[in-house]
């Protein structure tokens, strides 16, 4: 089946992905997001088809009273393709979630794909805002400047007691999840990810895996975030996840020596194989692809390896998606006609001397 | 393709266990048993564990659930503590939820809920946020942010519950916290009985 066009993306990469900002050696992207719901409504659970619609209706017409409309792009996903609506997912502009949910339901995002708001998930609202690399005052205070555009426009429901409430008591009071996704290729290949765990856990903040809840971590890559919502200002949230960060980065760092120093023949050996592969495979399957490119990766960041961007590391990351191999096709693709494609794009990307 | 858990229901999802970048294990699961297993091996307030051995407790749960509907108090699983049948509350009038869809969803229908359920859920938040009492403290919408004296007076009079009900349970250091609480609220010392008296030398 062919698939109709998609694509409202500027850019091939969105800003997150760009492999710049703070510390953007380990940390990938600093993601800041709100839970909101209106007065008046049920929440999503509850709520009818028309209520929905109503409610997609209002933020709309709050978007243009605030001047947002003009730098969004705003879609409603009953009219998305299944593998369109995966694509999203895995640009991180809408949750797994939102994307294979049903009834009225919304996204709509823009800043070069930092901001997004999800419409109708397990809240009426939740906004996010991703940066590239770890900048989480600067993701908080951009975010903040649109939730405040929305929150005279769109009557929150809070109370007193329990501040803005949510569906899940989980997200009570600030609504705020601060996630940071880091590369921890050096902890993960000397087994030392376990206690980065348990002193997360200990500290009050979760880690899981690439995207987001419900998933493990794959290609090396975890998101470390903040557990408690209630009983803390956003900004001691946001300090107490600050405070854990650098902990985890010196310990990332300090592994990394430890293999360039002890180890290098044993990494560099890895660390070469695994482009060897990326370059020579005909057929690779996503897992195989990230867990390579998380090689080839910390080979870049130890000078192993260095005729290849970080850019183009990227490009392959998220292209190489398979709902992004198929909205390139242009039509749906069995599992195996997509690890031959896969294939195909990661060889072209890499071939010798083109970067 | 047969859940691999219940054994029942037709599997709708895969679960993966990653090591050391591949494979290691996969399982096909059914849409119910998925959200037990979710609140297992996804809550981040419990540690990974591998999904055999999650699956092993999702059985232990439906096998226990035939009889009371009743889920095993896992730490940090949301599950509602000390909700005896006859001690449930109704149903919201506004959307109808109960206090056992609820403790099977994890989710509320309405904003309503927070306070049909208010008695059920203040334990839970403190278990959830490690706060006592569960009380906001943050950004609210401008125009909301000044808590009004009814608001105010509302709130004190929840607390003093809260308080009445943690000196009945002998809970001496909730209750300490709860009176600080109050009297940081209101301005005035709660238990005036339990203050020496000033100028009495």
């Amino acid at each position: 089946m062919t698939l109709p066009a998609f694509n409202l993306f500027p850019h091939l990469l969105g800003e997150w992905l760009k492999g710049t900002g703070p510390e953007s050696d380990i940390v990938v992207s600093t993601r800041v997001r709100l839970a909101r719901n209106l007065k008046g409504y049920p929440f999503t659970l509850r709520a009818t088809p028309q209520q929905r619609d109503e409610l997609m209706l209002a933020v709309s017409e709050a978007l243009k009273a605030a001047r947002l409309e003009k730098s969004v792009v705003a879609l409603k996903l009953d009219d998305v393709h299944a593998i369109h609506r995966d694509v999203l997912v895995e640009r991180h502009l809408i949750s797994r979630e939102l994307a294979t949910a049903e009834g009225p339901r919304a996204v709509v995002f823009g800043r070069g794909e930092m901001l997004s708001i999800m419409v109708n998930e397990e809240d009426h609202l939740r906004l996010q805002w991703i940066k590239s690399g770890f900048d989480v005052d600067r993701a908080f205070k951009a975010l903040v400047k649109v939730d405040k555009a929305l929150e005279t426009r769109l009557p929150y429901v809070t109370s007193p007691k329990y501040g803005y409430l949510t569906a899940c008591p989980t997200n009570l009071g600030t609504g705020i999840r601060v996630s940071v996704m880091v590369h921890l290729p050096a902890l993960t290949l000397k087994d030392h990810v376990q206690k980065v765990f348990k002193a997360a856990e200990k500290m009050n903040h979760a880690i899981r895996g690439l995207y987001g809840e419900g998933t493990r971590a794959f290609g090396d890559f975890y998101q470390i975030s903040n557990q408690a919502t209630l009983g803390r200002s956003e900004e001691e949230i946001i300090e107490s996840v600050k405070a854990i960060l650098p902990k985890v980065l010196e310990y990332e760092r300090r592994m990394r020596g430890t293999l360039f120093s002890d180890e290098r023949a044993l990494v560099e050996d890895k660390v070469f194989r695994a482009l060897a592969t990326l370059r020579s495979a005909r057929m690779l399957n996503v897992q195989e692809m990230m867990s390579h490119l998380s090689l080839l990766r910390l080979g870049i960041d130890l000078g192993f390896v260095n005729e290849i961007s970080a850019k183009t590391l990227n490009e392959i990351f998220i292209l190489g998606q398979p709902s992004h191999l198929q909205r390139e096709e242009g039509r749906e693709m069995t599992p195996g006609e997509r690890d031959k494609k896969r294939a195909e794009l990661v060889r072209s990307r890499l071939v010798v001397g083109r970067n | 393709m047969i859940c691999d858990c219940c054994h029942k229901n037709e599997a709708k999802i895969q679960v993966c266990d990653v090591e050391q970048n591949a494979v290691a294990h996969q399982f096909a699961v059914c849409n119910d048993c998925m959200t037990l297993l979710k609140r297992l091996v996804f809550d981040p307030a419990t540690p990974l564990i591998p999904t055999a051995d999650a699956l092993k407790q999702v059985q232990a749960m439906l096998s226990s659930k035939d009889k009371n509907l009743a889920l095993p108090d896992a730490p940090g699983a949301l599950t509602v503590a000390a909700a005896k049948p006859e001690a449930q509350a109704p149903a919201c009038p506004t959307c109808g939820m109960t206090l056992s869809e609820f403790k099977q969803r994890g989710r509320f229908g309405c904003a309503n809920d927070y306070e049909v359920f208010a008695a059920h859920i203040d334990p839970l938040l403190e278990r959830i946020h490690d706060v006592t009492p569960p009380q906001h403290k943050g950004r609210l919408p401008q125009g909301q942010a000044d808590t009004s004296a009814t608001d105010k007076a509302r709130e004190l009079a929840a607390l003093r519950d809260q308080l009445e009900s943690a000196i009945l349970a002998e809970d001496y250091e909730r209750a300490a916290t709860l009176r600080d609480r109050i009297a940081a609220i209101s301005g005035e010392p709660v238990l005036k009985s339990a203050r020496p008296k000033k100028g009495g030398k």
